[in-house]
């Protein structure tokens, strides 16, 4: 691994994560990484969700992250965000989109929404 | 005025962080047992405390960003885990104490046992996450907590010798009948009594979420460099009160109603009376703080929406995360665990996780790349690296000692 791969890795992984107005996305969890012609490794993606801090943990503790997330998404694959939607690098990383454009990112936001939170009665207003 | 007056409250809520049920047992526990002779204790923690507090409000400010936030980048994706793993352990932990802490005073105003109000404390804790705005609550507590001054007041009233205090409270000495083992037992569970960890992430967490920046950075010196101090005056006022009444009859700290028992003899009723508001408003305070401390670590270790302003349904993996945790900590508070034995080892263990969030802020507080201009100084640096040694030496002996000394029996 050349030099800069491993600057990237220190500059991306577990870094937060802001859409373009600013609100949270989640940590980077894993990279995507692909092999270019001429042996130079480029970051893909950025892959955000337990599906892809499990593997990354490894041991069995990274195994049942790895499923608990799995199941409660029902999909094996992690969320993927493409590097050609990361707009600025820094104390956090900022992306070009809306938070609520990535698939999948907030199915369980959502779920705990409709079925928990919204069936409690009296919550302070949405007020936005 | 108006500028002024935003300050008062600032340092008020300092001071009401800083109070909890951790301390009142502690302090008192300890007065009784070792006298003045861990005093010095309160001011290692204080002054330590002050530091980071104003390191992660600093780091706060400038960065945006949260005590936990930065522990998972700086710690990487495993040792993040398991520091979070502990973290939110201890700060549930130390829910239930607070729960219990509030439920006793109640106990000591209305002889009714604490069981009964638990989970009514539970219940209010939970309509204040769930409709109340959080800051006037906050202010609130922290004016009433103020009461707790009458232990302070109650020594004039008790006439000690001064002079012998001054000299006990600079000579500290292993009492006899105690080993050295017990002594550092209950020198780290002052530590953790007084460096709480939940303070700090509650309070860089507040800063992020009321917006505050660098131009705030003053305010923010102001509430910690007179907040922490005040409280550790308190803290350092219920030790003497012990040491003066409770030792003397031999009497051992097992419940609150020991705590108190120094401001009754000074003052009788009225005393206990303002000892009670004072206990409760304390902990009450704490038992909101803990609360959305333990789904802040989390939300903050895996980047979700949270706050405290932020309306439940706009957050609902932290709400949720809170209304469980409030949940199960009521449901462990209810299998009538001795709460003193419980604020005990959750302050122990709060100790021992200390290093894995004081060395990241230090580092982040170092980073220029993050910090510009508001960097840390020498006296910062000096202090912060002093207190990574004191606090990781306070971790590591913490396992053996409590082994030796079978929880400080």
């Amino acid at each position: 691994m050349s030099e800069e791969t491993l600057d990237a890795g220190l500059a991306l992984l577990d870094r937060q994560v802001v859409d373009i107005d600013g609100k949270l996305v989640g940590k980077v969890d894993d990279l995507e990484l692909a092999i270019r012609r001429g042996g130079e490794i480029e970051v893909e993606a950025i892959l955000m969700g337990p599906q892809a801090l499990g593997p990354r943990l490894g041991g069995r503790v990274g195994g049942w992250i790895r499923r608990l997330g799995a199941t409660l998404a029902d999909a094996e694959e992690p969320i993927r965000v493409p590097m050609k939607h990361v707009k600025e690098l820094g104390v956090r990383i900022t992306l070009s989109i809306k938070v609520t454009d990535i698939e999948r990112l907030l199915d369980v936001e959502q779920w705990l929404r409709d079925h928990v939170i919204r069936k409690i009665p009296g919550g302070r207003d949405a007020s936005e | 005025m108006k500028k002024i007056l935003t300050l008062a409250l600032g340092i008020l809520t300092a001071i009401g962080g800083f109070m909890d049920i951790g301390d009142l047992v502690t302090d008192a526990l300890i007065g009784a047992r070792f006298g003045l002779n861990l005093v010095w204790v309160t001011v290692v923690a204080v002054i330590g405390i002050t530091a980071y507090s104003e390191m992660a409000g600093r780091v706060a400010a400038v960065t945006e960003r949260t005590v936990f936030d930065l522990v998972r980048e700086r710690l990487g994706a495993t040792a993040g885990l398991l520091n979070l793993s502990a973290s939110y352990f201890v700060t549930a932990l130390t829910l239930v104490a607070e729960l219990c802490g509030v439920a006793l005073a109640i106990q000591l105003a209305t002889d009714v046992h604490y069981l009964l109000w638990v989970p009514l404390v539970a219940f209010l804790a939970f309509l204040v996450f769930w409709k109340m705005p959080f800051q006037p609550m906050e202010r609130i507590y922290g004016v009433l907590g103020l009461s707790l001054f009458v232990f302070v007041i109650a020594i004039w009233q008790l006439d000690p010798d001064w002079g012998r205090m001054m000299h006990d409270v600079t000579h500290p000495q292993i009492p006899p009948g105690e080993g050295i083992s017990t002594f550092a037992f209950y020198a780290i569970v002052m530590l953790g009594a007084q460096m709480t960890p939940y303070e700090v992430f509650f309070f860089s967490s507040g800063v992020v979420e009321h917006g505050w920046s660098a131009e705030k950075l003053g305010e923010i010196r102001v509430n910690n460099l007179i907040g922490y101090p005040i409280g550790g005056i308190l803290a350092i006022g219920i030790q003497v009160a012990a040491y003066l009444v409770l030792q003397p009859r031999g009497i051992e700290v097992a419940h609150l109603s020991e705590t108190v028992l120094p401001v009754v003899v000074a003052f009788g009723k009225l005393g206990l009376a303002l000892a009670i508001i004072g206990i409760f408003a304390a902990t009450f305070g704490s038992v909101l703080e803990t609360l959305l401390s333990s789904g802040y670590t989390v939300a903050h270790h895996f980047g979700w929406r949270w706050g405290k302003f932020e309306a439940p349904v706009n957050a609902s993996r932290f709400s949720v995360l809170v209304i469980v945790t409030l949940l199960g900590a009521t449901a462990v508070a209810l299998t009538a665990i001795d709460p003193i034995k419980l604020t005990i080892y959750a302050v122990y263990l709060g100790a021992a996780t200390l290093p894995f969030t004081y060395i990241p802020i230090l580092i982040v507080a170092n980073d220029e790349r993050y910090m510009g201009e508001h960097v840390n100084g020498r006296l910062a640096n000096t202090v912060g690296t002093i207190y990574v040694f004191v606090v990781s030496a306070a971790a590591i002996l913490a396992l053996p000692l409590l082994i030796i000394t079978k929880a400080g029996a």
